[in-house]
This record gives C-alpha cells, sequence and structure tokens, in this order.
C-alpha cells in the first residue's frame, strides 16, 4: 500500500469525545480519495494527523514504507515530504506568486526552482502571475497558486482542505474539472476533505464518509449513490412516522 | 516523555529561560519579606507605615475617581456628538500622555510660584498681593490634579475607541426607545464601557503606585519613596525589600478588585463588524461649551505645560554645553533602543511558543510574563538588585579567576538597568507582539512547516516579515516607555550615566528647573511625535 493509516485515533486537548475513533484506510499511488461528511465529524482531523500538525494518540501512519508516526516515531511536518492546499490558501502575503511557489524548493540551484516555478505555473495555467502578489488575484487564480505550491516540491502526498469552499458557485464547476485534470496529470495521489457530496462525486476514485470520528461508508463514488438512496429512505419514512398528524 | 521530546527544540528552551528571566527576580522580593526583621522595619511599621498606605490609597482612589470623570467624559462626547474641534479633539486628547507627571509636576509648580507667570502677572499686572499659599501646588491635592492632567488619556482612549465603535447597535436602540442623552448615559452607556472604564483606570492606578518622579518633587510620602528612603537614606535594603513586598500586596490586591469588578465578564464583548456611531451635532452654546471643555483639558494637560517649557528652552537655551546635552540623548536612545530591541525579539519568542504549546498550564506560562508591568518601578529595582548581587556571589570565582579584582561586575553594570526595564516593559512589547501573532493564526505557519521549511526558517521568512506592523509599534510603545521611566534609571543607572530623564530630574530636584526644561521639551516631542504617528497607523488599520 502507498499509504497506510492503521487504528488511529485523536482527540482535542480538554474535550472528551474523540475527534477520531480508531481510524483504518489504505491509498493506493495516484489514487484521489474524498473524505465527506458533516463539520465536526473528524475530516479536517485526518488531514492534520497526516500533515504532522497534530500528534495521534495512537495507531501507525506510513507513506511508501516510511513511518511518520508509531509509538517511537513522530516525524516533523517539514520532513514528512506532504503537500497540502488550505482552505483559505494560506498563500504568504509578502511574498509574489512565484516566491511562494519556490518557498517549497529549498535543495535546488536557482536556475531550476525557477524552471520548476515555471512549469507549476503552466500547470495551472497562470503564466503570467509569476510577479503579482496574491491580493491582486481572484479567489480561483489564488486557490491554483495554492495548488501549484502545494505540488511543486513533488510530495507523496497532497492533501486538499475544502478546497471549493471559499469559491462561488459559477467558479466551482469549472474548478472541479481543473483539479481533477491537474492531480490526474500530476499522477499524484491526493486525499481532499469536503462536505459536498457533488465535490466528492465529481472527483473522487474513491469515497470515505465520516460520521462522529467513525468510519461510515468507503467506497466508489457509484456505490454511494445506493446506500445514500436507501439512507434517505429510512430517513424520510421516519420523519413521516413521527409527524404528529394536524387536524383543521 | 515522548510526546514532549518531539516538541522539545531550540525555542522552547529559548522562550522558557526568557520567561524565568523575567519571573525570577520579584521571587526575591516575596522571600525577603519573611526574613527575619530589624529595627528600622519595625520603626517604620510602628509610626510611619499607615500613612504610606493612606497617602498611596487617597492618591489611586482619587485620581482613578478624577481620571474617570474627564476620561468618561471627554469620550462620551467625542464618540457621540458632533462639535466644533472635534476631530481635532478626538486624537489630541491622547497628547497629555507625552508628558512624563513629573515633567508635568515641576512645571506647574514653576508656573504657580511666586516668581512664576501667574503670580508675576497678577502682582505687576494688576498689583495683587496675594497670600502665596493659594498658588502652593506641591500637596496632595496638587499632586491628584497632575495625575489627573496627565493620565486620563488612559480611561479616555480605550473608552472612545469601544464606545464609538463597539456599541453603536445599543445606543441607537436605546436612542428608538425613546431616551434622552442623560438616561442613556446612565442607563446604557454607563454599564456596557464599565469593562474598558475598569481597564483605563487600573491602568492609571497602577502608574500612579509606580510613580516616584511627582511624590518626591512635591514631597509626599509614599511606599515608592520610603523603599528609596530605607534603601539610600538608611542603607538598609532589607526595610526597602519588606516595603516593597508591602506594595506589591497592594498591587495584588488591586488586580484583584478589577477582576471582581469586571466580574465573570472576563472579556468584554467585541463584534467583529465596526460600525461607527451616527454623530448628533451639538448646535449654538451647547457645541461651543463641548469645544471648550475638551479644549480646556486639553491646555491644562498639554498646551500650557509645553509652552512653559518651550519658554523655559529659549530662556536658558546655551547654558547646558551643546557636547553633554547630547551625551543625554545618545545615552537615552541607546538605552530606550537597546532595551526596546531585546524586549520586542524576547516577545516574539515568547509569543511563538505561547501559541505553539498546548496543555492549561503551559498556557499560563506566558502570562506570568507580563506581571512585571503591574509592579511598580522601585519595587523591580529591589528585585534587580537582589538578584543580580546573589548572580555576582555565584559567579564570583569566576571573576577572581579570569584576574578581576572585585566580585561585584554584573550588578554595577548596564545589564542591571537593562534587565529591569525588560521585566518593567515586557508587558508593553508581548501585548502588541501577541496580537500580531493572534492576526495572522497558524495557517501561514503550517503552511510554511509543510513546504520543509523547520521552525526556525518559518520564523524568520514567514512570521517575521507577516508581522511587521506589531514588530513595530511594540518597538515604539517601549521605546517610549523608556525614555520617560524615572525611578528605575534613577537608581540603577551606572555611575555618571545620565539620560535625559534623569538629567531632567535631577536639575528640578535641584530647583533649577528651567534648565530643566530642555530635556524635558526633547522627551516630551519624541513621545508626542511617536503618539501621533502610533495613532495614524491605528488609523489607517482600521480603516
Amino acid at each position: 500500500m502507498f499509504v497506510a493509516i492503521e487504528d488511529v485515533s485523536f482527540s482535542y486537548p480538554n474535550t472528551q469525545a474523540p475527534a477520531l475513533d480508531r481510524f483504518t484506510l489504505d491509498i493506493k499511488k495516484g489514487e484521489v480519495i474524498s473524505i465527506l461528511g458533516r463539520s465536526g465529524s473528524g475530516k479536517s482531523t485526518i488531514l492534520r494527523l497526516l500533515a504532522g500538525l497534530e500528534r495521534p494518540k495512537n495507531g501507525r501512519l506510513v507513506i511508501q514504507d516510511e513511518t511518520l508516526f508509531d509509538d517511537k516515531t513522530f516525524l516533523q511536518p517539514e520532513k514528512r515530504g506532504i503537500g497540502m492546499v488550505f482552505q483559505d490558501y494560506a498563500l504568504f502575503p509578502h511574498m509574489t506568486v512565484g516566491a511562494n511557489i519556490m518557498f517549497g524548493l529549498s535543495d535546488m540551484k536557482k536556475a531550476d526552482k525557477k524552471k520548476r516555478m515555471r512549469e507549476m505555473l503552466e500547470l495551472v495555467e497562470l503564466e503570467e502571475y509569476e510577479k503579482r502578489y496574491p491580493h491582486q488575484l481572484s479567489g480561483g487564480q489564488q486557490q491554483r497558486v495554492a495548488i501549484a505550491r502545494a505540488i511543486a516540491p513533488n510530495p507523496h502526498l497532497i492533501l486538499l482542505d475544502e478546497p471549493f469552499s471559499n469559491l462561488d458557485a459559477e467558479l466551482q464547476g469549472k474548478i472541479r474539472k481543473d483539479l481533477r485534470e491537474i492531480l490526474k496529470k500530476a499522477n499524484i495521489t491526493s486525499i481532499f476533505v469536503t462536505h459536498d457530496e457533488k465535490d466528492a462525486h465529481i472527483l473522487a476514485d474513491r469515497i470515505v464518509k465520516l460520521k462522529d470520528g467513525k468510519m461510515d461508508f468507503v467506497g466508489r463514488p457509484c456505490d454511494m449513490l445506493d446506500t445514500f438512496r436507501q439512507e434517505a429512505i429510512a430517513e424520510s419514512e421516519e420523519v413521516l412516522k413521527s409527524k404528529p398528524v394536524v387536524h383543521v | 516523555m515522548q510526546r514532549r521530546l518531539a516538541n522539545f527544540n531550540i525555542w522552547t528552551v529559548g522562550a522558557v529561560l526568557i520567561i524565568l528571566m523575567l519571573f525570577l527576580p520579584n521571587l526575591t522580593i516575596v522571600t525577603g519579606f519573611f526574613t527575619p526583621s530589624n529595627d528600622n522595619w519595625e520603626h517604620m511599621k510602628e509610626f510611619v507605615l499607615r500613612q504610606f498606605v493612606i497617602n498611596s490609597l487617597i492618591l489611586t482612589l482619587a485620581t482613578a475617581f478624577f481620571t474617570i470623570l474627564i476620561g468618561l467624559s471627554l469620550a462620551w462626547l467625542v464618540a457621540q456628538y458632533d462639535f466644533p474641534f472635534r476631530r481635532f479633539l478626538k486624537w489630541a486628547l491622547i497628547l497629555p500622555l507625552s508628558i512624563p507627571p513629573f515633567i508635568g509636576a515641576y512645571t506647574y509648580h514653576g508656573i504657580l510660584n511666586f516668581t512664576g507667570a501667574i503670580q508675576t502677572v497678577l502682582r505687576e499686572g494688576f498689583g495683587m498681593e496675594l497670600d502665596p499659599a493659594y498658588f502652593d501646588i506641591m500637596n496632595l491635592p496638587g499632586a491628584i490634579f497632575i495625575y489627573t492632567m496627565f493620565l486620563y488619556p488612559y480611561v479616555y482612549t480605550i473608552t472612545q475607541v469601544y464606545l464609538s465603535e463597539q456599541s453603536a447597535s445599543l445606543i441607537e436602540s436605546t436612542r428608538l426607545l425613546g431616551k434622552g442623552p442623560w438616561r442613556t448615559f446612565f442607563q446604557v452607556v454607563l454599564p456596557i464601557s464599565r469593562i474598558s472604564i475598569i481597564a483605563g483606570a487600573s491602568l492609571v492606578v497602577l502608574e500612579v503606585l509606580n510613580d516616584y518622579g511627582v511624590v518626591k518633587y512635591y514631597g509626599i510620602q509614599t511606599f515608592t519613596t520610603a523603599i528609596f528612603q530605607s534603601w539610600f537614606g538608611l542603607g538598609d535594603l532589607d526595610t526597602s525589600i519588606k516595603l516593597a513586598a508591602s506594595l506589591m500586596g497592594f498591587v495584588i490586591v488591586i488586580l484583584l478588585i478589577e477582576k471582581l469588578l469586571r466580574g465573570r465578564r472576563q472579556y468584554s464583548y467585541f463584534s467583529t463588524k465596526v460600525r461607527p456611531l451616527q454623530l448628533i451635532p451639538l448646535s449654538g452654546w451647547k457645541g461651543f461649551a463641548a469645544a471648550g471643555y475638551g479644549m480646556l483639558i486639553l491646555s491644562l494637560g498639554f498646551f500650557i505645560p509645553v509652552i512653559q517649557l518651550v519658554d523655559w528652552t529659549i530662556l536658558t537655551f546655551g547654558t547646558i554645553p551643546m557636547e553633554e546635552f547630547m551625551r543625554y540623548v545618545q545615552n537615552s536612545v541607546f538605552v530606550a533602543g537597546l532595551s526596546a530591541i531585546l524586549i520586542v525579539a524576547f516577545a516574539l519568542i515568547v509569543g511563538n511558543f505561547a501559541r505553539m504549546v498546548q496543555g492549561k498550564y503551559t498556557k499560563l506560562l506566558p502570562k506570568l510574563t507580563v506581571l512585571g508591568y503591574s509592579i511598580p518601578g522601585a519595587v523591580i529595582a529591589v528585585a534587580v538588585v537582589t538578584a543580580f548581587v546573589a548572580l555576582d556571589g555565584y559567579l564570583a570565582p569566576l571573576y577572581l579567576a579570569i584576574g578581576l579584582e572585585t566580585t561585584l561586575v554584573l550588578s554595577v553594570s548596564i545589564v542591571l538597568l537593562l534587565a529591569a526595564y525588560i521585566i518593567r516593559f515586557f508587558a508593553i512589547g508581548y501585548n502588541s507582539i501577541e496580537t500580531g501573532y493572534d492576526k495572522i493564526g497558524t495557517n501561514f505557519r503550517d503552511a510554511s512547516r509543510l513546504l520543509g521549511a523547520g521552525p526556525t526558517k518559518t520564523f524568520f521568512k514567514v512570521d517575521v516579515p507577516m508581522m511587521k506592523g506589531a514588530i513595530i509599534s511594540g518597538f515604539i510603545l517601549v521605546f517610549i516607555d523608556v525614555l520617560k521611566e524615572i525611578p528605575l534609571t534613577l537608581i540603577l543607572r551606572p555611575f555618571n550615566f545620565d539620560t535625559l530623564s534623569t538629567k531632567a530630574f535631577q536639575y528640578a530636584s535641584d530647583e533649577k528647573i528651567m534648565e530643566a526644561s530642555q530635556a524635558s521639551l526633547l522627551i516630551v516631542g519624541i513621545s508626542a511625535l511617536a503618539i501621533v504617528i502610533f495613532y495614524k497607523i491605528l488609523e489607517k488599520e482600521m480603516d
């Protein structure tokens, strides 16, 4: 397996309920996984644990035979080779687009850095924006820069936290398709978190549904439709049952 | 243990060391209180301690009352009404803060004494010979007047910002419910601005307890003067420590009262949407009355003393050799600049630590450092000297080994003074830096780490450049405070080391008040300029 998450649990300090409860998932190389769930279901926690921004209570995290976390190891985030696209993009406001993308390319010659940066800009179709600052870009452009920045160092895995939540509806449709294309072109394994089923269906190879820190469903998008339908039927029956009869 | 080790790095070590350095000297005061007492202390306790407590109480309570009266009324006028000169007064009313109270104290004494402007005009212009006692300002009411005129801006600024920006919907709904201005004020404005009033007033009270210059010059006995007296007059540091500990007890009581008054509402409600209050125009005599009131306070707190200082400076210009004067300027800029740089650097490290650590108790650690600002300078002076003498004691073998002839090295050097400044003013710089960290959040740091930059590279490449504004304002605030500082500088400076403020104070104490004006004017000028710059930056950020 390329990425292995084994039996991972986590709870935030000063809280009782676990944010993630014995979560296990294997991911193949090049696969696009979508984690679906309501807010508070623990979906963003998985990303933060993989990235090394939080430390699991127990379990094991492995990428390409390298252990990121177990009883004895905790690899710092900068050593993990994982890229992340933040919900608000977190582009460094004091650096140009070019400098933002080159920030993660530390062990390279200057000319190589520039070359790689230009490749990335080409990939996200923003060639002319190298010298601009983040605040001079639209929301959609900022997001593409964030993706380019995360992919540039060639990470094993890229994590995307609610990648579409800050975009207006019209843009979302276009960017969903673009994103899938970019990810597939770069052949990067990726996990993205969303609360929107449509995102998951269009983008993902596999969908993981989370509920209260536990896995609720895992499968291909088409499998999910069935369970989803059944759930909806069950729910509506319940509503009908509990509804008091109103006499006029 | 596993968990901790992974987070253990040079940044954590640095932060913990700084916190300890800021906090430990104050512990020497607490332990010193419990050492066996000597005759001096017994004598003081029996005969004079009561008077210190009463004087300090009268000064703090009366000053708190009057600063609230003036600060709140001005804040309310500026926030709610439109009248002539309102825009100018809005920021100019902060200016009295640029005059250190001791400079105000001797300036007013100079204006009011027998040879001063007022009595001279009355005598020579109108032939009136009035009892000089009418003009005596060197007493308790006089000190209260001085504190009030130069410290009210603490209450004014905090309350005015709150009322202008946060209270619009509350006050507008009161108006819609048909309440007149007086009922609006007493039933709504006063209760909702309670938190900002208390915050401002406790700063005023702490400043009064910290003050040495005014009470010393006016000959009023308080804790602070007693600490110096027993230390230098009697050469009895032990008694000073006991007095300092008692004063610290006093301060702790005040901090507890503040907490109590704030009640369960530890933090006032701040809505993120800033909506300015619609101003009510005051026309005719009402408008003039409002403008006149604001102008009167501003004149008393700023224009009159500044004009007097300018006058004296012109009269005495050249009496102090330029070369000597420039040395004071250099010394002032050196100590103020260096301590501001150190404080900002330390604040960046501790602030970074504060946002990274988790856990209830470790989160409390950085809060300890802020205590210094509530501890009066005299107490810090005693604490720092005690700690440094002990430190020199430990290092004595080392000094002798490297061939020094004395074992008092650190405790007579400028390091002592810098350490004291850092302890006292750390909170000022830290507040600014902490706000900066809050504003940028943790996402940029996380992004940088995930792009392969370690904590150190992240700090210099991402955090520091993004916090430029917070760093500059922290530096300015500390710089001004050190520039104006009196008790610490006076006691802890190395031999023959004079700054603008110690020189101004010495000239004034020697009744050479005209000569004191040049150094004073420079201090006031730099501070006023910094306040104006600061205000403009703040206003820009709000837009």
